[in-house]
């Protein structure tokens, strides 16, 4: 049973008798095209027509998850089409629990990014919207691409728009921000590119995902090659050191580019690694694991203090994703049931609340036209329901119960202590670093946790509470109804998420079990192999 | 019947060559069109024209992929006309304006018989022949307009022309000596592998380096590509290319191709050179047509690792990159062409706003960059993928590594003129500019070629099996 499993998950569990991932990729690229043929000056018309277009396309994507069977193992609704024949270059689109939520995701946000647009973009309307609606495709197409070409086609698509959008919509430096985005990521996603020459070489002339990741690799292959594939995904996410164009153009971006970058496109990078690096060279994960799990633990704690000292709103939100991602990869190179149901949440959760959160950034920019702490102060008396909002979504952000971030990182914290806490309990004789590492990083990425706390709430305080001093801020108006509206819904998410996670949880658990089944083994025999025998053993003590 | 493209082209250029004497200025306008028919003549008789079989005792010969060189000359010859049309007519503004346009096209059209011609040599004194026709019509062009930059484009490239011609005659000299035979397909059964034949070998390819832009053999280029008017630079930057391409693949694949495995790390260091310094150099660059040249530099090293493996892969790369490459620089061109014929101006800073001004034009050119930037999924990145492809079966890992890097840094000067178009504001008192309706047809459908190329597989399969039929044909 465990074995077919295992076996499963990359392969297609049933293919779809109408290309309807096809139609959810091209969805937003024919709403682009078609609004190509509406004047510029319509800007009104630009507004209602890109965001009845991710309307249409959220519609699609309710259509995919109603049709999605949670209990399924390998992919579903499979297309899988002949693209390049004479080169092994398949059209292969596909759905299963890892990316399920970040396209449920990713659809949802994005209307509420062209309401939530409204006010923010003030020009060029026509060219804006063309670039999120491509935007979305490449995303949509990352996420369900399960062909290592196609999939590369639709990650570099993203590359272009957000050029465009942070370069044209974007802040005083905004083109030293988004030139160094560019050019990080391109670096990152061409050295993919060879390592994908390599696979293709050695597959005898195949793309497909589950051909390659068959492919008997050398210890040295895997290492070589795991190394260019993750390099591309850590740039996305971003890993500490590779952090550094993410508070420049995060900062710099536009509102609603904040909210894509933050919300989904980071989210790419961890998608990335569990989709494609880890299946593809799992016992290179092992050997790689202790020094991920150090650049996560650093990653959180660095990340925490740079959003502690910024004087910005927008930096320190910033800042505060490349501590919260890190989170999310801690889940990830921990690689045991709960912690990848926790990272794989959490990067839902982390779109909806700092997605929610540079919206609100955003909000207050557009009134005021800055963004330094140090100009506001009791704008809480102004501006109430503005007020309860950000504290509601700062709680979500710091992982209060009852908030969606809780329950995120609770299953990492619950993986990770799983992890390293059998080794205090059940010592295994000569038991492996890897198990104290765990321990010793869960420990410091734990502190994290207070930090989160710590910026938040003193910029929190700061902005809100206290007397009025500043005399510009006496005029600030609240929120009107499409910002209110928009908060709700995200504030709604925030706690179904929160109260109820298992509707969430339950998308990702059959395939989260069946990724473990599959590559745990792999992974834990390079980096711990003595306690690999153990796990074993108790495994088959529990078939008999 | 198999010549029959390149007498429809020879007998156009006599055509309007004589025409030219009877017409008056205005009615000169009438010349383009005819040229542009004469062309549309010889696709359709190519399109006729059987993929193999030999004329004037082997000396011609059609081969599948010289069917492809020669689709790809002349839609790159019917589009240069067309972009070419604004500056040639009566009313063309000076002074940008082309004069002669009889003599002009003359030119033109027996550059493009030569290119025509070289891809089917089969003997040396054809080839050698059909070269000097494929290029010293190019120096004439070159230097068109009669000013200080023109003259100068047109000298240093007759110069160093030249000295390509000759460097390359000697080596075809040294191969008649060591084999006794004219012809070419005899060659690989009479050569061994001594010095001797790797010295040709040197030779040759150093004289098609020129033509090909390889470093070092490319110090021409961005004084030419600056100082010719921007039409013959398009036309030099496409069908020139591709012209030393199709004589390398005829050298190297017919002749030295037993050879080809040995010398192998020495392309690698060449493209590694080529593609390196043309991207680095293009960084600086503040002239549009001279940032042009070095791009056409690099993009001559991705081309050149098509010939590290030496199957049908290898050449099928090579051909479908080089058809992408040549509708792709063309409808950036098209914009450069109008953008100068319009304001006068070569800098790239003046192309600032223009996505505001021409919101289509900036699209197109937007689109043509990338393109040669190799984002997917534009034409430019399969090609360029394929390539990259043969050099990763052929065992050479660090050379795709090298292009990768050295792609990330096209993009970043691609991104120079991105960023003036869509970023920056229009200068003040900028106006739009006005395309005719030849060039606008022109930019359209290259354009359009340079993104259905990458999406449609079609033309890529037919170019593999082009190819797989064209190994079989060398029968080894």
């Amino acid at each position: 049973m465990d074995t077919s499993i295992a076996q499963n998950w990359l392969q297609f569990h049933s293919l779809s008798s109408f290309p309807l991932l096809t139609l959810l990729c091209a969805m937003p690229l024919g709403f682009a095209l078609l609004a190509l043929a509406i004047p510029d000056e319509q800007t009104s018309a630009h507004k209602a027509w890109s965001f009845v277009g991710s309307l249409v396309t959220l519609a699609v994507a309710l259509v995919v998850l109603g049709g999605f069977d949670r209990n399924a193992v390998g992919l579903q609704q499979v297309d899988d089409y002949a693209w390049i024949p004479s080169f092994g270059a398949r059209w292969t689109l596909g759905v299963d629990g890892l990316s399920l939520p970040l396209v449920m995701l990713t659809a949802f946000l994005m209307p509420i990014i062209f309401a939530g647009a409204w006010s923010a973009i003030d020009k060029r309307w026509k060219e804006f919207s063309i670039a999120m609606l491509i935007l979305e495709t490449g995303m949509l197409g990352s996420l369900l691409a399960v062909d290592l070409l196609s999939f590369y086609v639709f990650w570099e698509i993203m590359l272009v728009p957000m050029y465009l959008i942070v370069g044209i919509w974007g802040g005083k430096d905004r083109i030293y921000a988004t030139v160094k985005f560019f050019i990080y990521t391109m670096f990152g996603s061409l050295l993919m590119l060879v390592a994908i020459l390599w696979l293709y070489q050695k597959s005898g002339g195949s793309f497909a995902l589950a051909q390659l990741a068959a492919l008997n690799l050398s210890d040295k292959e895997q290492t070589w090659l795991f190394a260019a594939f993750a390099l591309a995904f850590l740039i996305k996410v971003p890993v500490f050191p590779f952090h550094t164009w993410l508070p420049d153009a995060h900062t710099e971006a536009p509102t609603p580019g904040s909210v894509v970058l933050a919300g989904v496109m980071l989210k790419l990078g961890t998608y990335g690694l569990l989709r494609f690096a880890i299946p593809l060279f799992p016992s290179a994960m092992g050997t790689f694991s202790p020094l991920l799990m150090t650049l996560a633990v650093i990653g959180i704690i660095f990340g925490a203090l740079m959003a502690y000292v910024q004087t910005d709103v927008k930096r320190l939100v910033a800042y505060s994703s490349v501590s919260h991602l890190g989170f999310v990869m801690l889940g990830i190179v921990i690689f045991n049931e709960e912690s990848l149901q926790g990272a794989v949440l959490q990067g839902v959760n982390h779109g909806i609340s700092t997605g929610a959160l540079f919206l609100l950034v955003g909000y207050l920019y557009e009134r005021r036209h800055t963004r330094e702490i140090s100009e506001f102060g009791g704008i809480a008396a102004k501006m109430p329901v503005y007020a309860a909002f950000f504290v509601f979504v700062t709680m979500s952000s710091i992982a209060l119960p009852l908030t969606n971030g809780f329950v995120g990182e609770f299953l990492i914290f619950a993986g990770s202590f799983k992890e390293g806490v059998q080794a205090v309990i059940a010592p295994v004789a000569e038991a492996g670093r890897w198990r104290n590492t765990v321990l010793v990083g869960g420990g410091i990425a734990s502190l994290g946790v207070v930090l989160g706390a710590v910026y938040m709430l003193s910029m929190v305080r700061r902005v809100f509470f206290g007397q009025i001093t500043n005399p510009a801020n006496k005029a600030l108006h609240d929120l009107d109804w499409r910002e209110k509206t928009i908060m709700a819904i995200l504030a709604c998410f925030i706690l179904w998420i929160g109260v109820y996670p298992s509707s969430w949880l339950n998308l990702s658990k059959t395939t989260v079990h069946a990724m473990v089944l599959a590559h745990r083994p792999a992974i834990l025999q390079v980096r711990a192999p003595l306690d690999y025998k153990h796990e074993a053993i108790q495994h088959e003590h529990a078939d008999r | 019947m198999l010549m029959l493209p390149e007498l429809i082209i020879v007998a156009t250029g006599f055509i309007l060559l004589v025409l030219d004497l009877f017409l008056t200025e205005k009615q000169r306008d009438l010349l383009v069109p005819l040229a542009l028919a004469g062309i549309a003549a010889a696709l359709g008789a190519l399109w006729l024209t059987p993929d193999h079989g030999v004329l004037l005792g082997g000396r011609f010969a059609m081969d599948p992929l010289a069917w492809w060189f020669k689709l790809t000359f002349l839609i790159a010859a019917f589009v240069t006309v067309m972009l070419t049309s604004g500056l040639l007519e009566s009313a063309a503004p000076e002074p940008r304006k082309l004069h002669s346009p009889g003599e002009f096209l003359t030119i033109l059209l027996f550059n493009l018989t030569g290119m025509l011609l070289l891809a089917s040599t089969r003997d040396l004194i054809t080839l050698y022949v059909a070269l000097e026709l494929a290029t010293i019509p190019l120096f004439l062009l070159a230097a068109w307009r009669r000013d200080a930059l023109g003259g100068e484009a047109g000298l240093k490239y007759m110069v160093i022309g030249a000295l390509a011609s000759a460097l390359m005659l000697y080596g075809f000299g040294v191969l008649y000596g060591v084999t006794g035979t004219m012809r070419l397909d005899a060659m690989p059964a009479l050569l061994h592998a001594d010095r001797t034949t790797l010295y040709a070998a040197a030779l040759i390819v150093a004289g098609v380096g020129f033509k090909l832009t390889l470093v070092p053999f490319h110090m021409w280029a961005p004084e030419v590509y600056q100082g010719a008017p921007p039409p013959v630079t398009a036309w030099l930057s496409v069908a020139s290319k591709a012209a030393g391409l199709s004589v390398l693949m005829l050298v190297l694949f017919r002749v030295f191709r037993p050879f080809l495995h040995d010398v192998s790390f020495a392309i690698a260091v060449l493209a590694t050179v080529t593609m390196t310094i043309g991207n680095l150099v293009a960084i600086v660059q503040r002239n549009i047509l001279r940032f042009m040249a070095f791009s056409a530099i690099s993009q001559a090293g991705y081309l050149l690792l098509g010939f590290l493996a030496g199957g049908s892969v290898g050449a099928a790369a090579m051909v479908f990159y080089l058809l992408v490459y040549a509708v792709t620089n063309l409808s950036v061109f098209a914009v450069i062409i109008l953008h100068n014929q319009q304001t006068g101006s070569t800098e790239l800073t003046d192309y600032r706003g223009l996505s505001q001004l021409n919101p289509l034009l900036a699209l197109a050119l937007m689109f043509g960059l990338f393109g040669l930037g190799g984002i997917p999924p534009l034409a430019g990145f399969v090609g360029k993928f394929l390539l990259f492809s043969v050099a990763a079966q052929a065992g050479y890992h660090w050379l795709v590594g090298v292009a990768a890097v050295n792609s990330t840094v096209s993009l970043y000067y691609y991104l120079r003129l991105v960023r003036q178009m869509y970023i920056e504001a229009p200068a003040e008192g900028a106006v739009p500019l006005k395309p005719g309706w030849m060039l606008s047809a022109g930019l359209a459908v290259t354009t359009a070629a340079s993104m259905l190329l990458g999406v449609v597989p079609t033309v890529y399969e037919s170019v593999r099996a082009s190819a797989a039929a064209w190994l079989q044909s060398l029968g080894q």
